[in-house]
């Protein structure tokens, strides 16, 4: 094609015009080597699992015999989790297809397949949970809670702000080291021990499984970060954009803290708290500095 | 599960909101979403045509990936390939060297629908579609990887689109155009639809038959495992064409009209010469022609009427380039041999001959003549008369030589100046599609206007030879070493 066509113009402007400078991309390595015969393998081991879950709980009829706390919980936190995981889904296709070498398209390919696993997974369980409890409003509500409850809003801010980040450094940043990390420690680690202390043992248990592609996806972000914090150069570039862009982290942070809030469970400063300390050092893992002070407020 | 897939299918499919933090036209624009002049609700009549959940992805193509990697690791520890028709291992490498990085540019536009595309069913769908696309390559690159230690031409499986050699040139331009600068709707149309629905049967399932017939088990068998992904994820694109017949029918029918067209110019290229010359003589189960008017034709084609398409407005242009597009193809490229990375086989000897005479009847006058002319001048040792000096000029569509979409009766010059610039065109189609979407096609430059540009030096086959990446133990010579031509040796035909 001629070098103005509109897919040409695209990639000069949002992946070649970068200030990341690296000589070589192709010398990046999944820390992984996640290959797709490798990968449908490991997944379907997980989903074996999932589904043996499943199954077991089924024949206790855990669902039922859940308490108060544990489905309104289920119904505040997990079940519009679907648009957040979707949200992270296309974030991620657009790593994949901007990047500089298929060393890390095809991580950020993987990463997005672990998101429809997520959808698809928070569908099950929402329906289930639906026919468990069917007033209590499963499968019918999200979208508006989504879209209007508060504890969500700053969430599905940071989602949208992040889908209009084209440049691919920039997009990078705000995907895989501010949404993904502190969404991920938000509705899959800090849910999942919020669910256990609420007696939604099954949920804690998936959670804790969708949890283990969620640490392969950083394993790789922070490799990458590493990578091209090789060249010192590029550490301006990286640190600036995530200290322009984690105050979107942090008021995600903040409004998941109250989101996730129960009674037997942590309360919500607690857990901001704890995904703010824990995002600082996965951060720092990747070579960076957490962003200065909590809340600094919103870009 | 406990659970039946459909009783939460919808709930997983239930993904749109309403963007109120950014402008949605930004977070979507039309350029990648191609969703300009539809209704936003129109989108919600777009239903999956299978259903697939991630649980049973993973475990089918689990099973798949062991069933092809068995196979291939059975074999390895044979002596199959060395058994192998040296013709038809040319044709392996035609594929592998112009299909596998294809199959990676399919990994991005999968990803441009999972981001881009105008639905979240869509979207999700295409997740499944990018993973069979990085599936495809590295079956490829596995597949290839195996076989360099017998030739350093499937090397060329991962590097020739890292190279300016003009058919790979062509492939290129044509997926760089329905794929990466494509919108979703446009690479629906020309892409799941045309090219995987209709054209990548001739590939994966007649060149998968044909493989399998000259005893290449590996090969054909992971072509057959990769057309089972192919035919799940081309489904994609109808959805997207039932939309487009509700609200801008005329859109769909002048994209699929381009996108059939180029490709049959660019299958007469990969896959006429593999099927009707290369594959040896009793291994053959179809002609390209025959392959063609069963699958393009008769299958496709009736799907698309189902819609209310027409067939394409230059239907008799086609039918007559199936007769020839291939044919014309095949002699250019074996005469400009040493411009290839694989070994033509000029499958001309007396017995092929009696059958492309009979699967197409105008055969010996269109180009029989031509190949005596070819066959003397080997009996007579003239060599040199054999071999090219120059390049051959190229259309500025397709990126084919000019006179190979047709016969030597039908030469003409097609042409248009836009913008101040002369544009060249293999056919009347080409000049067509070109004019339907002028500066999409306009900015790029063919091999020979590099050649003219000055960016080829020297300019000559040497220059144009070093600047393809054609090395020596890979380029271009004939596979059987003119053996055939003895056949005709001392009874000249003419
Ligand atoms: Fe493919
Ligand atoms: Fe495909």
């Amino acid at each position: 094609m001629g070098p103005d066509v509109h897919g040409n113009v695209w990639l000069r402007e949002h992946r070649d015009a970068t200030r990341l400078r690296c000589a070589d991309w192709d010398a990046f390595r999944d820390p992984d080597a996640v290959t797709y015969g490798r990968y449908v393998a490991q997944q379907d081991d997980q989903e074996t699992y999932v589904e043996g879950l499943l199954e077991q709980f089924e024949r206790e009829d855990h669902d039922a015999a859940l308490g108060t706390e544990a489905v309104a919980l289920l119904r505040r936190a997990l079940a519009p989790s679907r648009y957040l995981a979707h949200g992270q889904q296309m974030l991620s296709a657009y790593l994949q297809q901007l990047a500089s070498s298929s060393y890390v398209a095809n991580c950020a390919a993987f990463q997005t397949a672990d998101q429809l696993r997520r959808v698809q997974i928070t569908a099950c369980r929402t329906t289930q949970l639906r026919s468990a409890h069917p007033r209590a409003g499963f499968a019918t509500g999200e979208r508006q809670a989504w879209e209007g409850a508060d504890d969500w809003q700053p969430i599905r801010r940071a989602v949208e702000l992040a889908l209009v980040e084209f440049d691919w450094d920039r997009a990078f940043v705000v995907t895989n080291l501010v949404v993904k990390p502190v969404a991920d420690l938000l509705t899959l680690s800090e849910l999942g021990r919020q669910c256990a202390e609420a007696g939604a043992r099954l949920d804690a248990l998936i959670l804790e499984n969708l949890w283990i592609d969620a640490q392969r996806g950083w394993r790789w972000t922070a490799a990458l970060t590493r990578f091209l914090l090789a060249d010192e150069a590029n550490r301006e570039v990286l640190q600036g954009h995530l200290d322009e862009l984690a105050p979107l982290g942090d008021a995600m942070a903040d409004s998941g803290g109250r989101l996730l809030a129960t009674g037997s469970g942590r309360d919500a400063a607690e857990i901001s708290a704890a995904v703010r300390t824990r995002w600082g050092a996965l951060l720092a893992e990747a070579g960076l500095a957490a962003a200065a002070g909590p809340a600094a407020g919103t870009p | 599960m406990p659970l039946n897939r459909d009783d939460w299918y919808d709930t997983s499919r239930d993904l749109e909101w309403t963007l109120s933090y950014v402008d949605p036209e930004v977070a979507f624009p039309t350029r990648w979403s191609g969703a300009q002049g539809i209704p936003a609700e129109a989108w919600q009549a777009w239903d999956e045509p299978f259903r697939v959940s991630y649980r049973d992805y993973v475990r089918i193509q689990r099973e798949k990936e062991a069933g092809v990697k068995a196979v291939s690791n059975a074999l390895l520890r044979s002596a199959t390939y060395e058994k192998l028709d040296p013709a038809h291992v040319a044709a392996s490498q035609l594929h592998m060297g112009t299909t596998c990085l294809v199959e990676h540019m399919a990994v991005t536009m999968q990803s441009r629908f999972c981001r881009f595309a105008p639905t979240p069913r869509w979207r999700n769908l295409g997740v499944f579609g990018m993973l069979d696309e990085t599936r495809h390559t590295q079956l490829d690159m596995r597949f290839a990887h195996n076989l360099l230690r017998h030739d350093q031409r499937f090397d060329w499986t991962q590097k020739a689109f890292h190279t300016n050699e003009w058919g790979v040139l062509a492939v290129k331009n044509f997926f760089d155009d329905v794929m990466l600068n494509a919108d979703c709707v446009e690479a629906a149309l020309a892409t799941s639809l045309t090219v995987e629905h209709g054209f990548t049967n001739i590939q994966f399932v007649a060149l998968a038959a044909d493989a399998m017939a000259a005893g290449d088990i590996n090969w054909s068998n992971l072509l057959f495992s990769i057309q089972t992904d192919e035919a799940r994820h081309a489904q994609q694109g109808f959805p997207t064409l039932a939309v487009l017949m509700e609200h801008d029918p005329e859109r769909a029918q002048k994209a699929l009209d381009v996108a059939f067209w180029r490709s049959t110019r660019l299958f007469q290229n990969l896959t006429g010469p593999a099927m009707d010359y290369y594959t040896p003589l009793d291994q053959r189960k179809m002609s390209f022609k025959e392959f063609m008017l069963e699958w393009i034709v008769n299958h496709h084609e009736r799907v698309l009427e189902d819609y209310g398409l027409k067939k394409p407005w230059y239907w008799d242009d086609f039918l007559h380039s199936l007769e020839n597009g291939h044919h014309a193809m095949h002699i250019g490229t074996w005469f400009w041999r040493p411009t290839l990375f694989w070994r033509p086989n000029a499958g001309v000897s007396k017995d092929e001959r009696a059958w492309l005479n009979e699967k197409y009847p105008t055969w010996e006058e269109n180009w029989g003549v031509l190949w005596d002319e070819i066959i003397r001048n080997v009996n007579d040792g003239s060599m040199e008369q054999t071999l090219p000096e120059t390049l051959p000029s190229l259309c500025n569509l397709t990126q084919l030589p000019l006179g190979s979409a047709a016969s030597r009766h039908d030469l003409a010059p097609h042409q248009l100046v836009y913008r101040g610039r002369l544009y060249h065109f293999d056919h009347a189609v080409s000049k067509w599609c070109f004019e339907q979407d002028p500066e999409r096609y306009a900015g790029h430059q063919n091999i020979v206007d590099r050649f003219i540009d000055g960016q080829i030096l020297p300019p000559d086959l040497t220059g144009g030879l070093a600047y393809m990446g054609i090395t020596p133990e890979v380029m271009g010579e004939d596979v059987y070493d003119y053996a055939w031509a003895k056949d005709y040796a001392g009874t000249e035909s003419d």
